[in-house]
């Protein structure tokens, strides 16, 4: 159940992406910073970018549905809240003390924008040091809200290249 | 060489296993040693009953699924005659791996190396170019097809398979655990289950064994699972012993668990175990439910709720999950994970698929935990001394009783006990009558 066997799909961009000259340089940043947020264990101030129909999701594979396929993560608003509990605890100890962590966001594209939300996708690696290396690497696609001036997390999906597995332990903030 | 590298030189001479296990002690190189580890390889993986697959990955002919036993390659597939065949996964000319897929449907298998063609069945049924190997070949052709596990048997569409011929049953395997496998289907109207909503793939840095005597180990959680228990929610019973009809039992053959039911029945309400929903929110899985079993029996079911049950050596019944661990070396393991889903009962199901996703897997609130654990637990046994680790607790408490040795205290190493009597009778082979 694992090596080539378990190939997973690379998600694909829909045609039509607007590229990176395209997506607004507030979008842009706010992208950064829930990375360096993540990146850096702030659980609380990363938990306070999400809107209240918050969904978390890093699938096994891309064209799983959620209604019949089991996913690595797929937090709803209430689910995050819990998940940055368990790591504001000190308790949990995958993540105490918590990895290392610095990840590259590249490739940003417009995917798709409605009235007040803004689909963007782009690819990332990230840098893990826990007992060793380990470097993640995928597409994530954001759908982020204008509310007022502010700017919310609606959603944000991970597929990761090895979703197909096997894959480490992942309780940091992917 | 990292950190995590903590297996043990090879080739220190013949391991005498039988000096490694005592009754409430066993020596750390268990857990560390590739030789103690191959000699489980063979004894355990490729001679005895395992694991493969469950009948809902191939329901209809011609359905497959890819698996590896022991490193292993084998394929689990169901034929037009409605049998599930479990096959080396190996070309019987010069040994490439034949189907390269995790899953799928095929009437037969086409070599991409030079072309032979299996029949899903495993005979060999095509050879290209078949000039070339002379007349003597048809009269090898037939002793050429796939080679199939020496024995293939399933219980309630638990699919186990032992590579080479078993000195046992797999009922005679089973013994007692057959009592949580039935606990589990009497949750399905139909008494049958659905595993095809994929299988999480945990890369645990630890010894296989670790991952599988952890799973009915009672007297970590308060500790590993503080975090959720403190900032997320509450224990779903007490875990102070005293207060709660909460055992722990060595079930015979390596199998074990963590009992709930006598709790659960005391305090005679139901979905304790499913977040305490009510059943008003299930309109349906209850109506189909009550309409298959009757009111009693349903009543029953939703009290005392699925098992938490080991099956040794490799699955685990985990409420509403099942788990099957890969080793991978004595360091190394995959744990396999996928929600137990009941056909037909959506409004269940979505919540089951929620439920494993927050407790399960690389990224659940207590798998994630389990396996750091276990991971330190690895580097721990690095150190040379002390050399044994210590499984005294409750000793003196258990009770035999006609399901086996109870003991009313689910801190108490009973589980873990009886796996290891039996993990060194396999590996002595000091067992081949079931010894429940
Ligand atoms: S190795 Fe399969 S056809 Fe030659
Ligand atoms: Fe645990």
């Amino acid at each position: 159940m694992s090596d080539l066997t378990s190939l997973g799909a690379a998600a694909a961009a829909p045609a039509g992406a607007v590229p990176a000259a395209g997506v607004d340089p507030a979008l842009a940043s706010f992208i950064y910073t829930e990375a360096r947020l993540a990146d850096e264990a702030r659980y609380s101030e990363w938990e306070a970018l999400w809107d209240d129909d918050a969904k978390y999701w890093v699938p096994m594979h891309p064209d799983h549905d959620p209604k019949v396929n089991v996913s690595y993560i797929y937090d709803n608003r209430r689910r995050i809240r819990s998940r940055i509990a368990q790591l504001n605890s000190g308790n949990r100890h995958s993540q105490t003390p918590p990895s290392v962590l610095r990840r590259l966001i590249t490739n940003l594209e417009v995917v798709a924008q409605d009235a007040d939300t803004t689909t963007v996708a782009g690819n990332f690696v990230i840098y893990e040091y826990r007992f060793d290396l380990t470097v993640w690497a995928g597409r994530y696609e954001y759908r982020i809200r204008a509310r007022g001036g502010d700017l919310k997390l609606a959603a944000k999906t991970v597929h990761l290249v090895n979703a197909g597995g096997p894959v480490s332990t992942m309780s940091f903030l992917v | 060489m990292t950190e995590l590298d903590t297996s043990a030189p090879v080739g220190v001479g013949k391991v005498d296993v039988a000096a490694l296990v005592e009754p409430d002690r066993v020596h750390g190189s268990v857990y560390t040693s590739q030789e103690v580890y191959d000699q489980e390889m063979d004894r355990i993986f490729r001679n005895g009953w395992v694991f493969v697959a469950h009948d809902s990955e191939v329901p209809e002919p011609g359905d497959y699924v890819t698996r590896r036993i022991a490193g292993e390659p084998w394929i689990v597939v169901r034929g037009k005659d409605g049998e599930v065949r479990v096959l080396a996964n190996r070309c019987t000319h010069r040994g490439n791996r034949l189907c390269n897929a995790d899953a799928g449907n095929s009437s037969s298998f086409r070599c991409p190396y030079h072309g032979w063609t299996f029949s899903n069945d495993g005979h060999l049924t095509g050879v290209p170019m078949r000039d070339g190997y002379g007349s003597s070949f048809h009269e090898v052709r037939d002793a050429m097809g796939l080679a199939p596990a020496a024995a293939v048997d399933s219980y309630g569409g638990f699919v186990f398979a032992s590579l080479n011929p078993p000195a046992i049953t797999l009922r005679e395997h089973l013994g007692n655990s057959t009592v949580a496998l039935d606990r589990l289907l009497a949750l399905s109207p139909t008494g049958e289950l659905n595993l095809r909503a994929g299988w999480m793939k945990h890369d645990m840095r630890c010894n296989w064994k670790m991952v599988m005597e952890n799973n009915v180990d009672g007297y970590h959680a308060l500790f590993t699972h503080a975090s959720v228990y403190d900032a997320v929610k509450p224990a779903k019973v007490s875990h102070v012993p005293s207060k709660v009809e909460v055992y722990v039992r060595d079930l015979g053959n390596g199998h074990s668990e963590i009992d709930y039911a006598k709790e659960y029945s005391r305090l005679d309400e139901e979905f304790i175990w499913f977040g305490r929903i009510r059943r008003e929110k299930l309109p349906n899985y209850v109506a189909a439910m009550e309409e298959a079993r009757g009111a009693e029996d349903t009543h029953r079911a939703f009290v005392v709720g699925p098992p938490h049950t080991l099956i040794f050596p490799n699955l685990f019944l985990a409420e509403m999950n099942i788990m099957t661990v890969e080793p991978l070396g004595p360091g190394r393991a995959i744990a396999y994970t996928t929600p137990a889903l009941i056909p037909g009962a959506d409004e269940v199901n979505e919540k089951t698929l929620r439920r494993s996703e927050g407790a399960m897997g690389p990224a659940g609130f207590l798998i994630a935990d389990d396996g750091e654990i276990g991971a330190r637990n690895q580097l721990g046994l690095a150190a040379g001394s002390p050399e044994w680790v210590v499984l005294r607790r409750g000793e003196e408490s258990d009770i035999t009783d006609e399901t086996g040795i109870v003991n009313h205290d689910k801190s108490a190493e009973t589980p873990q006990r009886g796996w290891w009597k039996h993990w060194s009778q396999v590996l002595t082979g000091t067992t081949t009558a079931p010894d429940a």
